[in-house]
């Protein structure tokens, strides 16, 4: 099975095969948008994943902290997901959840098969609940587990900044680095949550508005 | 997914403006009456890949998909196949039986090809307006995709190539494997492509076929234990 250290650390890796090079983390519409200022402002990137901490990331992170909670004591997990979509309101951003959900089970179900005991591998299904139940079979903690979901979605936003804005990719690391006390602040709120009703139901409307608009839109890098 | 759904997949690869949409829309223009066709589209930065061939009619519009890479054209079909994969069971899926998908790569460089996880075989297309020489000066795709295809030598006299010779070029860097010298405008060289990828097919719905991989790797060479000079064509470890 492995450390459940270094889990974390494959599970954090863009180069595991789950399509995370087809990702911006709502960037992409972000900064078509006007985020960033065509180059002008770009601190406006750093911004825009810290705020994503604080609200969307942080109905991701404890959906994924409670999925693997009702894994480890043998609960439907659908229940999940259920209640994250009810937190979700852009059906677009729920789609490109679910196709990421349906990347992750795919590696899952060929390298942590016990997955599969708790959801079909074709399944269409969020992608934290899937992080969630692969967090459980491979024993990482709930801080471990809410950690890697405020990581990547960080990670995710730092990274396509470079395909979309003039930024110095040693310049996005240190903004990454800043994010730290953020992605923290956001482990310590979600790590103890245990029930479906303690699951926030923060909103960002306007990455809700971008996200609608970048599904019908015909230039685009990214998925989502 | 049912094994019996599993369509033959062919990717098609090679460099920016070889015209790889056109040789997709060709193969559904000459095939969509004798084979059930579907189409993945790897754009970079639009889905005009997929509307070309869309608005080119040869193919009921649903049947033709476009996956973003993220502006990792190379990864998409290499490193990390996971959307590729999907929408390829998808339109399977979908549209079962399904007997040829084309997988039509972002248009990279000379060194992306496609990983046997994601397609069965790979037609790797160059165009003479790229350069005489670029078939000789080789590469993965060029070397050992299964098919290779010279296109546009109806543009030959415009830019100076000799035909015959870049296909002799490309022959002698693919040690047997085909090579096609194709223009819209040569009828028979159209019925030779459609005749390549309907032998194919029957190969791959036979069994028989096991993919080959034309690696990231050129073909090179060493000297072995016993001083003999060996030549790979297949990454290994020395």
């Amino acid at each position: 099975m492995g450390s459940p250290e270094l889990v974390a650390l494959m599970l954090a890796d863009a180069r595991l095969p789950t399509g995370g090079h087809t990702q911006s983390a709502g960037l992409e519409p972000a900064v078509r948008a006007g985020l960033g200022a065509d180059g002008a402002r770009l601190a406006d990137v750093a911004s825009y994943a810290a705020d994503r901490l604080r609200t969307i990331v942080r109905v991701e992170a404890a959906t994924a902290v409670v999925a693997r909670r009702l894994t480890l004591d043998g609960e439907l997990v659908e229940q999940a997901e259920a209640a994250w979509a009810a937190r979700t309101p852009s059906q677009a951003l729920r789609a490109a959840s679910r196709r990421q959900g349906r990347a992750y089970l795919r590696l899952a179900s060929r390298v942590w098969p016990a997955t599969t005991e708790f959801l079909k591998a074709d399944a269409e299904i969020a992608r934290p609940v899937v992080v969630g139940v692969v967090a459980a079979v491979t024993g990482l903690s709930a801080e471990q587990t809410a950690r890697l979901i405020g990581y990547d979605d960080a990670q995710t936003v730092v990274a396509a900044s470079l395909k979309l804005l003039p930024v110095d990719p040693a310049d996005a690391a240190g903004w990454l680095l800043k994010l730290h006390p953020d992605i923290e602040e956001l482990v310590t709120a979600v790590s103890r949550i245990t029930t479906l009703a303690e699951i926030p139901a923060y909103g960002a409307p306007l990455v809700d508005v971008f996200a609608q608009a970048h599904a019908v839109e015909r230039m685009r890098l990214f998925h989502a | 997914m049912p094994k019996n759904n599993r369509s033959f997949r062919l990717g098609v690869a090679g460099p920016v403006g070889t015209g790889k949409s056109s040789l997709i829309a060709m193969l559904c223009r000459e095939l969509a009456s004798e084979l059930q066709l579907g189409v993945i589209t790897n754009d970079i930065y639009t889905d005009e890949d997929a509307r070309l061939l869309r608005s080119a009619g040869v193919l009921d519009p649903e049947r033709i998909r476009a996956v973003e890479t993220g502006a990792c054209p190379h990864t998409a079909i290499r490193d990390d196949v996971t959307p590729n994969l999907i929408a390829v069971e998808d339109l399977e899926r979908d549209f079962a039986p399904l007997d040829v998908v084309l997988v039509e790569s972002g248009g990279d460089n000379l060194t992306a090809t496609f990983s046997p996880a994601l397609v069965d075989a790979q037609i790797f297309v160059l165009d003479v307006a790229g350069g005489g020489d670029v078939a000789r000066k080789g590469g993965p795709g060029i070397a050992r995709a299964d098919l290779l295809v010279v296109n546009k030598t109806d543009l030959a006299p415009y830019v100076g190539v000799d035909v015959p010779q870049m296909v002799a070029d490309a022959e002698a860097a693919r040690g047997g494997k085909p090579v096609l010298a194709l223009s819209r405008t040569d009828a028979d060289s159209v019925l030779r492509l459609k005749e390549w990828v309907l032998e194919m097919t029957a190969v791959v719905r036979s069994g028989s076929h096991t993919p080959v991989d034309p690696g990231p790797m050129a073909p090179h060479s060493h000297v072995g234990d016993d001083g003999e000079l060996i030549t790979h064509t297949h990454a290994h470890a020395h």
